[in-house]
């Protein structure tokens, strides 16, 4: 939690064009911009950023140091890209900046993003270093884009000018099918010196691994502990009841509508899928489900029996649960077989796919599947009309739908 | 004479200010990370001739000491090595966070070249008039006596007295080294 002050100094100058790094140099930049300032707000309140652009007309100062982040976002939109990259005048002014901000106790610190060549000869950069060392500023290098002769010399020289105890660094990034803001995350520069930032790094990586997270429900305690402890909650709730539910309708299977058990089951499916619910207790559950099939009992069992075939397939106690309702319930059965076989119905099927475009009806491959399709629902329809529960194959069927 | 004067006036009245800098406070710019101004200035420290404050990146240093109280400077003995010991010293009162850049905007309160007397331990005075007020002590060494790149401190010490009470059961008698 280092009170600091950085100054980021982005490149925007005519080599941003490029695509080497998706969807644009300039805008993996910008993303690798906005997830620095929100590591560096959120380690420590007092920490403050200000951004500047290198390029373009030439050093410009868009945001000086400030912990609203609000205002460092806003003032990243709308820059253009044109000109060459000032490398020496951009250190400089934002070594300027840090000078006058606010707060002296805070650490300086630069951080700019090297992505067109270097003019500058590796004296000057090393004068400019010692420069920063003197007055006790750290310097973080992002080394990107382009890489002609000299340029990684020239940016290691500098770096080892100004490095003092190691709080400066520099990091290559090569073109790739990884973002620049990924490759930055597990770097000291999103890190801080040890600690700092890893609370904001770690779930900032997680969350770019790609949707699904290592955390539970996809939500990271330490972003929202409020939420993740009510989803943790609401889950445990909903496995419990549909405990009570299997068990009811084991009990009850002969005396109660088999659509309410249904729907009691349905209910808990539907949260366990949507994790939106935090439901009160049984009673109030099982009145809205009384409400729902009587008042609409057509429509939501066909919603809900696609819905059953997919939890069915995640949970065995629900398994048993929607065995049992299919079994007791004849209107259940029927509508279910009227919906296989509509689909079985070939006429009906083929008219469907030939309003489709680019799908031709006639097609050797489109009339194997609907023969394949055809002789699953008739397996299905059997096998309903076996009333022996065989969980397991049925089970199979309706994963293979 | 003035020198008799002033070297007895320390053993007369003169403290020791160790006791008031604010070491929470105390900071120091472009010193190397093995060496720093604790080495100097810190009791037992001081006195160890191994332990050295030293220069970074270049040969000058900025040390800033603020203290608990307002008190009045006497004198400073600054000791170091007969080549890399410093040369040019300038004293600023009561300006705080300076940096290299603006050394040179205001005139110092003081300015002392030390002289390898100096460095062996003899204080200097300095200039009375400016130094009733002291809140906070920003010490620039320029250069050194050799012109070397690093430049090389054993130790910093204070003397004056304080403002508000002059504290007796403080007053010790200093011996000159």
């Amino acid at each position: 939690m280092v009170l600091e002050a950085t100054m980021i100094c982005i490149d925007n100058s005519e080599w941003m064009r490029n695509g080497d790094y998706a969807p644009s140099r300039f805008q993996a930049q910008a993303d690798a911009v906005n997830l620095i300032c929100g590591a560096k707000t959120q380690s420590n309140p007092e920490n403050t950023v200000g951004v500047l652009t290198m390029a373009g007309k030439g050093v410009r100062v868009l945001v000086t140091p400030t912990s609203d982040l609000g205002k460092i976002l806003a003032c990243m939109h709308g820059l253009e890209i044109g000109g060459e990259m000032n490398l020496a005048a951009g250190i400089q002014v934002a070594q300027l900046a840090l000078k006058h901000r606010q707060n002296k106790k805070q650490q300086q610190r630069i951080i700019v993003f090297a992505g067109s060549p270097v003019m500058h000869d590796k004296k000057a950069l090393e004068v400019i270093g010692k420069k920063l060392k003197k007055n006790s500023v750290a310097l973080d290098i992002v080394n990107f884009g382009e890489d002609d002769e000299g340029k990684t010399e020239k940016l290691e020289a500098l770096l080892a000018a100004v490095n003092n105890n190691d709080t400066s660094h520099i990091v290559h990034v090569p073109a790739g099918p990884n973002a620049l803001s990924d490759v930055l995350i597990s770097t000291p520069i999103f890190t801080g010196d040890g600690e700092g930032g890893s609370g904001f790094a770690a779930s900032a990586a997680a969350a770019a691994a790609g949707g699904v997270s290592g955390f539970e429900f996809g939500v990271d305690p330490n972003l929202d502990p409020e939420l993740a402890l009510a989803l943790r909650v609401s889950m445990e709730e909903e496995r419990a009841r549909q405990e009570a539910a299997a068990k009811k309708a084991a009990e009850e299977a002969s005396e109660q509508d088999a659509t309410m058990t249904e729907h009691a089951s349905e209910g808990p499916s539907g949260a366990d899928n949507k994790k939106n619910e935090i439901p009160d207790d049984d009673n109030t559950l099982l009145q809205q489900a009384l409400a729902m099939s009587v008042d609409e009992p057509a429509s939501t069992q066909d919603l809900q029996d696609t819905e059953m075939s997919d939890a069915a397939a995640e949970d065995p106690d629900l398994a048993l649960a929607l065995q049992l309702s299919v079994q007791e319930s004849t209107k259940d059965s029927s509508s279910e077989a009227d919906m296989s076989k509509l689909l079985a119905d070939q006429s009906f099927v083929s008219s469907i796919l030939a309003s489709l475009p680019g799908v031709d009806p006639n097609d050797p491959s489109v009339k194997e599947m609907l023969a394949s399709m055809q002789n699953q629902s008739e397996s299905q329809q059997k096998q309903d009309e076996d009333k022996a529960p065989e969980k397991k194959e049925e089970k199979e069927e309706k994963e293979e739908k | 004479m003035a020198t008799a004067e002033s070297a007895s006036a320390i053993q007369r009245n003169q403290v020791d200010l160790l006791d008031f800098i604010d070491w929470s406070g105390v900071e120091c710019l472009n010193q190397s990370s093995g060496h720093l101004l604790a080495n100097a200035l810190k009791q037992g420290y001081r006195e160890d001739e191994g332990l050295n404050l030293e220069s970074d990146a270049d040969e000058q240093l900025l040390i800033y000491i603020p203290f608990t109280q307002v008190v009045k400077l006497h004198s400073i003995v600054v000791k170091g090595s007969e080549e890399e010991g410093p040369k040019t010293v300038k004293l600023f009162t009561n300006r705080q966070h300076m940096g290299f850049s603006n050394v040179n905007d205001f005139p110092p309160s003081d300015t002392v070249v030390l002289s390898p007397d100096n460095l062996k331990g003899k204080p200097v005075v300095v200039k009375y008039v400016k130094f009733q007020n002291v809140r906070s002590l920003t010490i620039f060494i320029e250069d050194n006596q050799s012109g070397s790149e690093i430049t090389k401190v054993q130790k910093i010490a204070l003397y004056g007295s304080t403002v508000e009470t002059t504290d007796m059961k403080g007053l010790k008698k200093i011996e000159e080294h």
